[in-house]
């Protein structure tokens, strides 16, 4: 599903070229689950955010379900993007003026979905996600786990090919960081791909395999033997 | 504590540059119209302040009956300085001042040069005392008494004798009257409605002894006792005049203006020799719209920092938790504010010293920097300076001061609906301001357009009136005639005492069967029988004035409007050859009809006019048709002609459409400033609005971003930043235009002949409102969406 050849990607800033992504070589087959980690700095977010395509390699090429990402313009990496990825963040991203069930209809609204059909989905994913209760209320009005679980509703609403995941469990508590890590184990099951950004040694057993970053480098990869839940 | 403050206020203005700028511009630009208006409204208030006793000093006026359309003169008739005097035991002295030859200019040879001098008054010797006129050489209290006398400003002494002493010498009036100069005063200040350059003793002239109850030509001053009390001099008036005129003659009464209000109170009074005659209508609404630019500039100021407060905010709790009290930190905003509006009035002195000139160009004012030097300005600088801190700090102030440290310091703060909800009501304020003045500015200019291109029903382009005073005896008109018609750019010449709007008699037209003294007033214009071609006038029936009369024919002819003939009874087929009543002791018999046109400004209806070849009055002008071609050369061309006839005269002359134009001087001078400061009030209203669509964009940076991943386009968040915007437009609208179109109703009752306000103006005025708040709005709104959404959305 995603080949990366020999990217890169630098930052330039007024003093300073930074190099955040190396030489970047990776496939992610579908219906994989793999956790991308290292320490702060290494470059992760930085892969993600190209796998997402919101951001542009400097170098290298990125080939995404059969189309070549890199160079596109962002109106047609917008159009690409739209109903095949989903995003997990691990600040959530919620619009704070939109209630839950708002903000899960908005990728919705954005694929030119008519309105019943939106509802329905709506509907099945907030159930889905037990957090149907809610679809009334603000963000602001949720607990950190409710709200990430709006998140992840929002993201998979669309029926995504892809969830790109950002330290999704990083502002939870343990107990509702677990409840989040099996949500994601569940939709790999079913078929989704996902591509997680941790720091945690806990969520990463989670993942089929595991890829390590240093200075924008893969520098070891490895696989999962225990797949599933460990709650 | 202060330079703490101050230090901490300047540190913030300079990490926010965007918003101080806006902020500085706004204000600054706001501060500047409001100074340059000042200056103005401040220069027509102190018109007439100077003179000593111009608490006692009052105007006579003369309110006619209806048979003169109930019009309030501000003349009175020849003897009412002397009536006054004896009949009126309020009144200490009276004066009367009549302009030369009822309004016209003089033409005076001193030197052995010809003059044109258009401020030449014939006063009663008592004038000098009343206005208290400081004599600079010759005798301050005798200087006019003696007949054939006149005093000259220090300036009018220069220009004609090229002396500060010309005491003794004299001068010629209309190549026949000479005056001995036996004063020179101080010239009055640029603001004093008395603004004589020459003033000759009415000793001598031909009022002088005449004890006339008619004839109001003459504006008549008198100085009240020491705390003489108005209602009870004006009732002792009355009685004077019931005294004196039987009840039944009596077609005015009288009353007086007190000195203060004859400047700013006296647009609707005719008859008047004043040179520049203010509106208080217009200083008032000129003061309106300095103070809506500059709480649109504190607006801006009051949205911006309040819209920043989110950032604000923190800086606030943690002072609290360090122990700040509300009140301490209200000051400090405070100094926030006043460093920013120190910072803006410094820049606007600056900006209206250097625009002073464009300003008195436009206004056609001679408003001087000695103006801002003097005490006033600066108290009234200091005044706007603190009203524009205070209400532009009064709401942030306020606002972020309260705030309390466990709100501020929780990281899901959120403005509180209240503070939202005001700052759109002062941006619908704002723009509802804004989007009247357009409305304002199309109205004026569509109704000025109006006024310049009406068909007047004559034509006045390309007609020059001559001067003739002084030029007498059938000869020399004769022989003026023949040398202007020589020349071949020359179209038609007549003679006439005035032209359409001005100098021409007042008289009263009546219907043939009727007894009473009932009529209808109306302009007489004595002319020969060209008058007709020259102003190109539209005959509806009969002929012109006939070009010779038989010696003994003793009939008066007349030519009258349509208008006048409509009061008569007659269709303009009717009326030729009916004998009316106009002139005391003769038949006057109607030899044409001629279509109406507006003689008179456009803010009156038409009324009745009338040409005819009565002998009674004498013909002042010759009005002279060119062609178009070759102007210069006709001017110069026309102006040896007439040397070569009078050598001893000036030649002055002006055109007619020019001279029409003068009665809309103050319009236009409206029209200008209105139509310039509102554009700047809708510049500053959009520089807010640009800050505040910056700061919104700011603010829902994370929302953007998060949209734009959920796959939202450019097009899209541009349009949803620019919607929320557009409400408050669309609510401004429908606020501004009722306001507008009563405001713009009442302004153009003022008047006759005026534009509808259609629908056009308002959909033009909506739209261009919108387009620009658009306009504003998009810039920010697109930056805002073409960021790249991985930079709002980073992990904090």
């Amino acid at each position: 599903m995603i080949t990366i050849q020999n990217l890169k990607k630098s930052f330039r800033t007024e003093e300073v070229e930074t190099l955040a992504l190396n030489g970047v070589n990776l496939n992610v087959e579908e219906g994989e689950f793999v956790a991308v980690m290292g320490p702060s700095g290494c470059g992760k977010s930085t892969l993600l955010n190209i796998i997402g395509m919101l951001d542009n390699p400097t170098e290298g090429s990125y080939n995404f379900a059969g189309h070549e990402v890199a160079g596109l313009r962002e109106s047609q990496r917008t159009q690409l993007r739209k109903g095949n990825l989903g995003f997990v963040f691990q600040s959530f991203n919620l619009i704070d003026e939109l209630t839950v069930y708002e903000n899960v209809e908005l990728p919705l609204i954005y694929l030119k979905m008519g309105k019943a059909e939106r509802r329905e989905k709506v509907k099945t994913v907030l159930e889905r996600m037990k957090i149907a209760h809610r679809e009334k209320h603000f963000p602001q009005q949720l607990s950190g786990g409710q709200q990430q679980r709006v998140a992840i509703s929002r993201a998979v609403v669309t029926n995504p090919k892809l969830i790109l995941a950002d330290e999704p469990t990083g502002n939870l508590d343990s107990k509702n960081g677990i409840e989040v890590m099996n949500l994601l184990t569940e939709l790999n099951q079913e078929g989704t791909t996902i591509v997680m950004v941790t720091h945690s040694d806990r969520d990463s057993h989670y993942a089929h395999r595991v890829i390590n970053l240093f200075d924008g480098q893969i520098v070891t990869e490895s696989q999962n033997r225990a797949i599933g839940a460990m709650a | 504590m202060l330079k703490n403050y101050l230090k901490i206020a300047w540190r913030n203005l300079k990490t926010n540059r965007l918003f101080t700028l806006i902020n500085v511009i706004g204000l600054s630009i706001g501060l500047t119209i409001t100074m340059l208006l000042f200056l103005f409204i401040s220069s027509e208030l102190s018109f007439n302040t100077m003179y000593p006793k111009k608490d006692r000093i009052y105007r006579v006026l003369t309110k006619t009956n209806d048979q003169f359309d109930n019009e309030t003169w501000a003349a009175a008739a020849p003897i009412m300085a002397s009536a006054l005097k004896e009949n009126v035991t309020n009144v200490e002295i009276a004066a009367r001042i009549y302009k030369h030859n009822f309004g016209k200019t003089a033409s005076i040879r001193a030197n052995d040069q010809n003059y044109t001098e258009d401020l030449f008054f014939w006063v009663d010797k008592e004038l000098l005392n009343i206005f208290d006129v400081q004599m600079v050489k010759g005798d301050p209290e005798g200087a006019l008494n003696a007949p054939n006398t006149v005093i000259l400003s220090e300036s009018a002494a220069l220009k004609y004798f090229n002396t500060l002493d010309p005491v003794g010498k004299t001068l010629k009036v209309d190549g026949r009257t000479q005056l001995q100069v036996t004063g020179v005063y101080k010239d009055f200040p640029y603001n004093t409605t008395l603004d004589a350059n020459i003033m000759a003793s009415s000793n001598g002239s031909w009022f002088y002894e005449r004890h006339s109850w008619g004839n109001v030509s003459f504006e008549t001053y008198c100085l009240l006792k020491n705390n003489a009390a108005l209602e009870p001099t004006i009732a002792q008036m009355g009685k004077m005049l019931d005294d004196n005129v039987a009840k039944e003659n009596q077609w005015y009464s009288l009353s007086l203006q007190p000195l203060e209000k004859v400047h700013l109170y006296s647009t609707s009074y005719q008859n008047s020799y004043a040179s520049y005659i203010g509106s208080i209508n217009e200083v008032r609404n000129l003061g309106y719209l300095a103070v809506l630019i500059l709480l649109i500039a504190c607006i801006n100021y009051m949205n911006l920092t309040t819209a920043r407060s989110q950032k604000r905010s923190k800086e606030v709790g943690i002072s609290k938790t360090l122990g700040a009290l509300s009140k301490s930190l209200a000051a400090r905003f405070y100094t926030e504010t006043a460093l920013i509006t120190s910072i803006s009035i410094i820049l606007a002195i600056v900006l209206t010293l250097v625009l002073l000139p464009v300003f008195n160009t436009i206004t056609n004012q001679n408003l001087t920097i000695s103006l801002l030097v003097n005490g006033n300005f600066f108290w009234a600088i200091l005044g706007i300076w603190f009203f524009t801190t205070m209400i532009s700090g009064l709401y942030p102030s306020l606002y972020l001061s309260k705030f309390l440290p466990r709100e501020v310091l929780s990281p899901s703060l959120k403005q509180g609906k209240g503070s939202v909800l005001f700052r759109k009501g002062l941006v619908i304020f704002q723009f509802a301001a804004s989007a009247a003045l357009i409305v304002g500015v199309l109205v004026i200019y569509q109704q000025t357009k109006y006024l310049q291109n009406k068909d007047l029903g004559f034509s006045p382009e390309n007609v020059l009136a001559i001067s003739t005073r002084g030029i007498r005896g059938a000869e020399n008109t004769n022989a003026l005639m023949q040398e202007l018609q020589a020349n071949a750019n020359v179209k038609s010449i007549s003679f006439a005492q005035g032209y359409p709007g001005r100098d021409v008699s007042g008289y009263v037209l009546q219907k043939e069967e009727s007894l009473e003294e009932q009529g209808m007033g109306i302009q007489a214009n004595t002319a020969d029988a060209h008058i007709t071609d020259v102003l190109q006038l539209d005959l509806l029936a009969g002929e012109r004035l006939p070009e010779f009369k038989n010696e003994g024919d003793t009939i008066v002819d007349v030519i009258l409007n349509k208008k006048a003939i409509d009061y008569l009874g007659y269709s303009p087929s009717e009326a030729i050859g009916k004998e009316i009543t106009l002139f005391y002791g003769a038949t006057s018999k109607i030899r044409g009809v001629v279509k109406d046109f507006n003689f008179a400004s456009l803010h009156q209806p038409i009324g009745a006019y009338a040409f005819h070849n009565h002998t009674n009055e004498g013909k002042s002008y010759v009005l002279v048709r060119i062609g178009s071609q070759d102007l210069t050369n006709t001017l110069s061309q026309l102006k040896s002609a007439f040397l070569k006839v009078a050598p001893d005269l000036d030649f002055n002359y002006s055109f007619l459409d020019q001279s029409l134009e003068q009665l809309y001087r103050r319009e236009q001078r409206t029209a200008k400033v209105s139509v310039m400061f509102s554009l700047l009030a809708i510049i500053i209203a959009c520089l807010g609005l640009f800050g505040l669509a910056a700061f919104t964009a700011e603010q829902r940076k994370k929302e953007i971003g998060i949209r734009k991943v959920l796959g939202a386009s450019v097009v899209g968040i541009t349009q949803m930043l620019s919607k929320d915007f557009l409400k408050l437009v669309v609510v401004a609208l429908f606020i501004a235009f009722p306001l507008a179109f009563w405001a713009m109703s009442r302004w153009l009752e003022g008047f006759a002949y005026k534009i509808n306000v259609g629908w056009e103006v308002f959909a033009v005025s909506g739209v261009t409102a919108i387009f620009i708040a658009l306009f504003t709005v998009s810039f920010q709104a697109i930056a805002a969406a073409i960021t790249n959404p991985i930079k709002s959305l980073r992990t904090e």
